[in-house]
């Protein structure tokens, strides 16, 4: 019965073409033309490429500071998936229902919860205050708000999800004999996890940073509401092109275009390293 | 792996979960406090919880998002499975060629889809707008639309886009998994194929359609950045509204909004984890149990005696998802409407009620950010407003590009009310299209707790003294217009050289940390909390700030010495506004004294209105039994010797506005 | 005996350029047990699908009582299947499983729906699972139940339907040893109880000998022999179906005169004839055929090089000038003693040559286990019976 059905994947290519491959597709031509101010027609230029070299900075800070929130999101979340395995059933449901809870409360508002807490007088500053520790160094506040670590911290705090579920869902498929047989061969726990269960694992620790890395890498909103406007990341940039102060659709474009090549070599280069391994991708 | 964990590992997950729910515990326990800060607690109250259900803005949009996302899911999940249903009768190598662009909307950022999708649908609008008028020229029968803009409906589409992908990937495993033979066996038994679908594949592979949905809904609820991009204007998620509300202020209502939605959630999932148990536990047992209740019902269900209840129950069920879509969709189009953009906290919202009471007309009221965040809004075809608020220059610059409609001044009789001073501005020299809204003043605002002297001249903007306390204000025209009169320049000046020479005062700035943050409306969270010293801000919202600074904070405000800026927001209609009429009957509604004495006492901006003007502090004294402090209503509507000193601003040629868009962006980088 | 039922003609089954079914000609006669046998991806179970409807022949055409089915969809034609693993309805218990078919609504033959009152459903579930021993199991979850009681299921779900004809996928290939043995009665006891035709696909020719009536050999998608199990045991047209029914040597011989063939340059009285003078012929000589005699009074002699005990006989391996035979006895001779063979006439079967020649019947590397058979494309040999129609009965 195999043709016979094909039929119904045709409504879905046309739609795949007409909401994600031309829409690129449109954002390809806005980012190699530019408007002429005159007759408002556009015209080719690669003046958005070239121009580029400006935003090096905005670049460079958001891959850093992405990279820092993927490293920190690895470092809690491999431990917590790998002991979440190891316990029981019931536990593990109850545990992953609450690592996905809060993604049903949009992301925006767990953000602004943050900002009450990191603010010069905000909940932290205050506790620091009533425990003497400002006092203590002598100074108003610490100044968290407005740093590159509050947006870091927002980042992992919403991303962490991201980097647990995949990672855990492959540990507790994990073949119980491997493990075994490993320790049936001579092996203690420290090698186990150094030969057995962390390469097994590197399919869903892959995706798991893909999963945080690209998001946090385009964030907009969360440098806006924690970074206080002074860590710009790709993701103000582009928002500022389209619907922000500096109205100019065509660089945004460029931008975004250069942001997604950036990101999709980067995966490639990944899979290819950890020989893509797909189905840990959902949980 | 089936070892009990040491101590360690449980802690480390407990530690864990309790960053990840402690600040949602704070939001939630701030629910309940009676004052409006979110950080001080005053108390325990309902009063937030009230204020929620009256708060109309916050509603809707919860009612938007919660639309959204059921009908994103239920399209995407439909399609979504014909769709994996098909790939899996595609020969593998189309298969996989398919599934490799499936992935493109999953790993592609966000922003990345938005954006793409938002300049889709701009050149569709484009290109039908151009068809439509062609198409209407050649025949008279039917009347196509030839302006469509972002709304409602480009979100949804956008939502089901990316989430059909999320369907696929959780029913495709299923049909792989699923025994091929099935169907053949169904269909062997005399099944034609569709029955074959509704009796044997469907509930094969339910668990992946029902996650798939789950996955689809969690990700409609929890998206912003594409909704951002592709609803327009006149259209808000509860994360819209969200956004736009923490560049102002937001209120505890947000955190109660959070709270019913976290709780019900919360709800849901212990359901289901108990029935999961429960259903685990009888697995376990392995024995023939007895039908719960409900199997009961649906096994009498099944029975053909009751088919016809059956299939009136499911009619009835469709019916009555028809008619509450139809319903919510078709109240919105069928009653009049006005659409309005204006800026955040910058209306008394009970003006709002009174004037759909009063006229029927239902007013869809949005926000932006700044005149130059409405200006790409309309420049990129995603507002389809009828009435905005902009400034004097963007007018101008608006008027420029033709982008305004002339008002019919015969349906505004309240225009005679405003004051000759505030007709024929440069900006609108012949006053054919705007009405003013409100005037005032930017000057400098600062926590005399927290400096050491008064900051009489803008200078102290760039002192060291305050470094880490200062608020730069997110607004190249505004931001750059402090420094070039502290250099004592126009702030309107053409001259490149003296723009780079304020733009250098403040990029050095900038690089000595002088400055906290850039904010817009984020100002009044920090002022009010005492979280910063320093901010150049408008002379209204300084007084809405004194009405909530937080304890052992004082604000002050100054017009620095060296002049300041003084502005007019008036209100225009854009050109081919579809709802004409209804947004004449707005602004005269809005230009009245009664309103402007509501909006000048809720927002504090002093009203054009000169009745209003003269009335308002006896209005005030006996709205509130007592005197309205001089001073404070000098700084609202300043002494005419102070506006000699204060400059309006003009358009800037389009040179002079790039220039200071290159610059604004370098100072960000 | 029985009227003809189903007639295949001239049937090809090709995607692209492979052919899976090359012009298989076959008919089946009413209430006969019929079985496909061959080695996997001989074209048996295409056949078979096609007979359900599941695949239409790219040329070529079924009939069904004399009218052309080729485009009938399944649930429209008279024939039920039980698959390789079942396909039970997993979110149906065994009572919901066996009465899906009898739950379609089904159209009479003046257009009018015709519907089975629920009362009947339940006397004829029931009466099946009777028929197949599976009362009391109703409101199991078919989850719940061994892999024979999921056959039995499967089988009851078929046949709860009264089909003409009854299919069958390799329906014993999950099975186990013991239950295998006992299902084969079990299933001959209910074709004859229901007195319906079975189809029965399988690669197991033991499984083919028991049960059928008549034996359909294919390979390579064509058909290779047709014939009652004795026939095709008894007289194998080719060597591949001599080798893949049960086990034989298979030697070079030439044909003298009729009655006269000659192995190793020894004549050998056999009961074939009707072939040329001096033509080269396959000839197939059954293990069990051949009796050990001293090495004097031998028409062959040979070295035993292997012996496996086997409970009834023991399997020797002996070496006739570098050729080994299989010889199944119950004497026992030692390993490396040399041994004569005598061979009755009735116990040599002579063949024409065929593309299989010289690909089985030596036991040089003979191990116990199955083994599969790497057959190469047959080239467009017009030898073989595969295009003869039909079979006689």
């Amino acid at each position: 019965m195999r043709n016979k059905r094909a039929w119904f994947a045709v409504p879905y290519v046309i739609w795949m073409a007409l909401f994600v491959v031309i829409p690129i597709l449109i954002m390809a031509v806005y980012a190699i033309t530019t408007a002429d101010p005159a007759t408002n027609e556009f015209v080719l230029t690669a003046g958005n490429f070239t121009g580029m070299g400006l935003y090096l900075n905005v670049f460079l800070r958001s891959f850093w500071l992405a990279l820092l929130a993927t490293l920190v999101c690895l470092l809690i979340g491999y431990p917590v998936s790998y002991w979440m395995a190891k316990e029981g059933p019931r536990f593990q449901r109850v545990a992953m229902a609450l690592i996905m809870l809060p993604m049903w409360m949009n992301f925006l508002l767990r953000t602004y919860s943050w900002m009450s807490i990191l603010e010069n007088n905000g909940l932290l500053n205050q506790l620091f205050r009533a425990v003497g520790l400002l006092d203590l160094l002598g100074v108003d506040h610490i100044q968290m708000i407005g740093t590159p670590g509050a947006v870091v911290l927002g980042m992992v705090y919403n991303y962490l999800p991201f980097m647990i579920l995949p990672i855990y869902s492959v540990i507790v498929k994990l073949d119980g004999s491997l493990i075994e047989a490993a320790r049936d061969l001579g092996a203690d726990s420290p090698r186990v996890f150094r030969k057995v269960i962390f390469p097994l694992s590197l399919p869903g620790i892959l995706s798991g940073v893909t999963m945080v890395f690209v998001p946090a890498v385009s964030t907009f909103a969360i440098s806006q509401l924690l970074g206080g406007g002074t860590q710009m990341m790709l993701g103000d940039l582009i928002e500022q092109q389209f619907l922000g102060g500096a109205y100019n659709p065509h660089l945004g474009a460029a931008i975004s275009m250069v942001m997604m090549v950036i990101v999709v070599v980067c995966m490639v280069v990944m899979n290819h390293f950890g020989e893509g391994e797909e189905q840990a991708v959902m949980l | 792996m089936k070892h009990s964990n040491h101590i360690g590992g449980r802690l480390f997950i407990g530690l864990t979960f309790l960053f990840l729910y402690l600040p949602i515990f704070l939001l939630i326990i701030f629910s309940f406090n009676a004052g409006d800060s979110s950080a001080v607690w005053r108390g325990f109250s309902l009063e937030w919880y009230s204020a929620l259900f009256q708060n109309r803005l916050i509603m809707e949009s919860l009612y938007t998002t919660l639309l959204v996302s059921l009908l994103a899911t239920a399209i995407a999940t439909a399609a979504g499975t014909f769709a994996a249903i098909g790939l899996y009768s595609l020969s593998r190598r189309k298969r996989d060629a398919l599934l490799v662009v499936n992935d493109i909307p999953m790993m592609n950022a966000d922003i990345v889809t938005g954006v793409s999708l938002c300049l889709f649908f701009v050149a569709f609008f484009q290109g039908w707008g151009a068809f439509a008028q062609w198409f209407n020229g050649v025949q008279g029968a039917v009347e196509l639309p030839t302006r469509l803009t972002l709304g409602f409906g480009t979100m949804l589409l956008a939502h089901v886009a990316f989430n059909i992908p999320y369907v696929i990937l959780n029913v495709a495993p299923k049909l792989r998994q699923m025994d091929k033979n099935l169907v053949d066996a169904a269909q062997d038994l005399g099944c034609t194929w569709m029955q074959a679908f509704w009796k044997v594949i469907l509930p094969e592979i339910k668990p992946g359609i029902v996650s798939g949905a789950l996955i689809a809904f969690t990700m409609s609820v929890d998206d912003f950045v594409i909704s951002y991009f592709t609803a327009g204007s006149s259209t808000s998620t509860l994360a819209m509204r969200i956004y736009s509300m923490t560049k102002k202020r937001i209120t505890p209502e947000v955190n109660a909004v959070s709270t019913l939605l976290f709780l019900s959630v919360l709800a849901l999932l212990v359901i289901n984890n108990v029935r999961e148990i429960r259903q685990e536990k009888r697995a376990e047992r392995q024995e023939v149990r007895e039908p719960s209740f409900f199997e009961k019902l649906s096994m009498k269900f099944n029975q053909p005696a009751y088919r016809w209840v059956r299939r009136g129950l499911a009619g009835a069920m469709a019916c009555a998802f028809l008619v509450v879509v139809a319903l919510l969709t078709g109240a919105t189009s069928s009653q009049p409407v006005v659409n309005v953009c204006s800026w955040g906290e910058y209306i008394d919202e009970d003006l709002i009620t009174q004037f759909e009471d009063e006229t029927g007309i239902r007013v869809n009221y949005q926000t932006a950010e700044s005149n130059e965040a409405l200006y790409s809004l309309l420049k990129s075809g995603g507002a389809d407003y009828d009435v905005i608020v902009p400034s004097d220059y963007m007018i101008s610059q608006l008027m420029e590009e033709g982008m305004l409609e002339e008002l019919d001044y015969s349906r505004i009789p309240n225009f005679e009310k405003i004051d000759p001073r505030f007709r024929n501005l440069p900006y609108d020299p012949e006053n054919k299209y705007t009405v003013p809204y409100t005037w005032g003043t930017l000057g400098i605002i600062y926590n005399a707790n927290m400096v050491d002297e008064e900051p009489a001249s803008w200078g102290a903007l760039y002192d060291d003294a305050n470094a880490g306390n200062v608020l730069l204000i997110n607004n190249s025209r505004d931001a750059l217009g402090a420094a070039l009169l502290h250099l004592g320049y126009s702030v309107n000046t053409t001259d490149e050289g003296e723009i780079r020479e304020a733009f250098a005062l403040v990029a050095d700035a900038n690089r000595r940390g002088v400055f906290q943050g850039k904010v817009m409306d984020q100002v009044f969270q920090k002022m009010e909390g005492g979280n910063a010293a320093i901010a150049t801000y408008y002379a209204g919202d300084y007084l809405s700030m004194v009405d909530n600074q937080a304890d052992g904070v004082d604000l002050r405000f100054v017009i620095p010495e060296e002049g300041g800026n003084w502005f007019v927001d008036a209100m225009c209609v854009l050109k081919d506004a579809p709802h004409f009429d209804e947004a004449m009957e707005w602004i005269n509604f809005i230009a009245s004294t009664e309103a402007n004495l509501a909006n000048m006492d809720y927002i504090w901006y002093a009203s054009p209105n000169s009745e209003a003007l003269e009335r308002y502090p006896a209005w005030y004294e006996e709205e509130y039994g007592e005197e309205l402090d001089p001073e404070l209503y000098e700084i609202m509507a300043v002494p005419a010797d102070v506006l000699e000193r204060c400059e309006m601003y003009t358009v800037l040629p389009p040179a002079t506005r790039s220039l200071y868009n290159d610059l604004w962006v370098q100072l960000g980088t | 005996m029985s009227k003809e039922l189903i007639r295949l003609s001239d049937c090809v089954m090709s995607y692209g350029d492979e052919v899976v079914l090359d012009h298989i000609n076959l008919y089946i006669n009413d209430k006969e047990f019929l079985t496909l046998l061959g080695p996997s991806g001989c074209g048996k179970t295409t056949t078979l699908r096609i007979i359900g409807g599941f695949l239409s022949p790219t040329a070529g055409d079924v009939l069904f009582d004399g009218v052309r089915i080729n485009h009938v969809p399944p649930h429209k034609r008279a024939v039920n299947t039980v698959f390789q693993r079942y396909a039970l309805f997993p979110h149906l218990n065994v009572f919901e499983n066996v009465a899906f078919g009898l739950r379609i609504p089904k159209t009479d033959g003046g257009g009018h729906k015709v519907k089975i009152s629920e009362q009947e459903i339940h006397d004829r579930v029931m009466e099946m699972l009777e028929t197949v021993n599976l009362k009391g199991f109703e409101k199991r979850p078919v989850s719940a139940l061994s892999g024979g009681q999921q056959q039995r299921v499967a089988i009851a779900r078929a046949l709860v339907n009264r089909p003409r004809v009854l299919l069958l996928d390799e329906p014993l290939g999950a099975l186990d040893m013991r239950l295998r043995k006992d299902m084969q009665n079990e299933l001959k006891r209910i074709q004859q109880e229901m007195e319906i035709t079975f189809i029965y696909v399988t690669h197991d020719q033991e499984e083919a000998l028991a049960m059928s009536d008549t034996v359909v050999v294919m390979d390579g998608g064509r058909i290779q022999q047709i014939g009652t199990p004795e026939d095709i045991y008894n007289e194998p047209k080719n060597a591949f179906v001599a080798d893949f029914i049960g086990e034989s040597n298979i030697i070079d011989g030439v044909m003298r005169a009729d009655g006269v063939v000659e192995i190793f340059n020894r004549k050998f009285q056999c009961l074939d004839k009707g072939f040329d003078k001096d033509e080269p012929v396959d000839v197939v000589i059954r293990p069990e055929d051949v009796d050990i005699v001293d090495e004097a009074a031998g028409q062959l002699k040979g070295t035993v090089t292997s012996v496996t005990f086997k409970g009834v006989h023991y399997d020797t391996i002996v070496d006739f000038y570098g050729f080994k035979w299989l010889i199944q006895t119950t004497d026992f001779c030692p390993v490396d003693s040399r041994i004569g063979i005598k061979i009755d006439p009735d116990g040599i079967h002579v063949m024409k040559k065929s593309q299989y020649s010289g690909m089985f019947g030596d036991y040089s590397s003979y191990s116990e286990e199955y083994e599969e058979l790497d057959v190469p494309e047959p080239e467009d040999g017009e030898e073989s019976g595969s295009r003869e129609g039909g079979h006689e009965e």
